[in-house]
């Protein structure tokens, strides 16, 4: 079998994109890389986040454990950690993970003196580096205009204090991925979908009653088909509204017409949906994936041309 | 190690006064005779993994 190439050039096609929403067609290529690039994304593209935290004081009604867990959730902007390092495979620091290759510190100090509850939010974080800081909730619900958020409200709640309560403590960030813990993964949501391909068998359609035609367009759960309104022809108008739920082939064997309507999804031709925390933006994230993708691969490689021992490589699976 | 154990400050659960108790001591308040006492944080720092 030697020579023989199933190498591929997939496309790219952007149908919209945000700091924090992307969406893509993926061409000429199979499930095996959609899936990859998926998984990738929320499992493996590196974020940073909090990782150590040491309290020095903590009057407030929840306890550390549970603050050191709050921190850890926040979503830090993370622009820079492909190029930083694993505090595990850092020299500067011998393993210790505080070091500035691969660690940023946090400090966090407040105390309620007001008859007023305060909010301590993630804008009470002081970051030592100024390209690692909180995500800005507020500024970016703002430029995206979505309703329902209260641009008064600021940042991200980590507790309220009442009259005399402090919170005083130091955090350490971490580069991480989303397999060891979920806060350092990028991704809101990041699914896709097989381009679905509807063929309707006009001539079949057309021994069905205007009455039928309705009958049978009412039957998808979702708005996949609709009724011309000059010329009564029943139309495709959404081909990925279609979520493969077979309603409208069961209808149509139910009014005694099978083979009404014909529906395969692509094998090649997936349309991506990627959704961000603000770590990183959505876009970059499916960069990020593949260059990951392409690391792995260049791992697999290595290890084809020297002696094919599977011990290394299942460790870095 | 220590040698001898230090005393331990507690808080009164009634009048709040402060307490300071070695053990074998009677756990009561010297203040009110109130007999729960809670323990006061302690001054150094705590280190969690935020996981």
């Amino acid at each position: 079998m030697e020579g023989v190439s199933y190498q591929r050039f997939p496309k790219i096609k952007i149908r919209e994109m945000k700091d924090d929403y992307f969406k893509f067609e993926l061409r000429e290529t199979d499930a095996s890389m959609a899936n990859a690039l998926r998984r990738v994304m929320i499992a493996e593209v590196p974020t940073i986040a909090i990782d150590l935290v040491e309290i020095e004081a903590n009057s407030s009604v929840l306890n550390d454990e549970f603050i050191a867990h709050r921190l850890g959730l926040i979503p830090l902007v993370s622009d820079d950690a492909m190029g930083m390092r694993f505090s595990r495979d850092c020299d500067a620091c011998d393993g210790d993970g505080q070091c500035e290759y691969c660690s940023v510190e946090f400090h966090l100090n407040v105390r309620c003196d007001s008859d007023q509850t305060l909010d301590v939010t993630s804008n009470d974080l002081r970051s030592t580096e100024p390209r690692v800081i909180p995500v800005d909730v507020a500024s970016r619900s703002l430029a995206s205009e979505s309703g329902g958020y209260d641009s008064q409200e600021r940042g991200i709640i980590i507790v309220k204090l009442r009259r005399g309560q402090e919170l005083r403590l130091r955090a350490i960030a971490r580069k991480g991925i989303g397999k060891d813990h979920a806060k350092w993964s990028p991704a809101a949501t990041v699914t896709f979908l097989y381009e679905p391909e509807i063929h309707i068998n006009e001539e079949l359609m057309e021994t069905l009653t205007l009455e039928e035609k309705r009958s049978w367009v009412e039957s998808s759960p979702t708005k996949v088909f609709d009724i011309d309104p000059d010329t009564y022809q029943v139309k495709v108008v959404d081909p990925e509204a279609y979520s493969y739920d077979e309603e409208v082939i069961k209808k149509a064997e139910a009014m005694g017409k099978p083979g009404l309507v014909e529906i395969y999804a692509k094998e090649d031709s997936f349309i991506f949906t990627v959704e961000s925390t603000g770590a990183i933006k959505a876009y970059q994230m499916v960069i990020n994936a593949i260059e990951i993708i392409k690391q792995k691969l260049d791992a697999v490689r290595l290890q084809d041309s020297e002696e094919p021992d599977m011990g290394e490589l299942t460790q870095h699976l | 190690m220590d040698s001898q154990p230090e005393p331990v400050s507690y808080i009164c659960g009634d009048c709040g006064g402060e307490n300071t108790l070695k053990p074998a001591d009677v756990i009561q308040c010297r203040e009110c005779g109130y007999r729960i006492l809670y323990k006061k944080r302690t001054r150094r720092i705590v280190q969690y993994e935020a996981r």
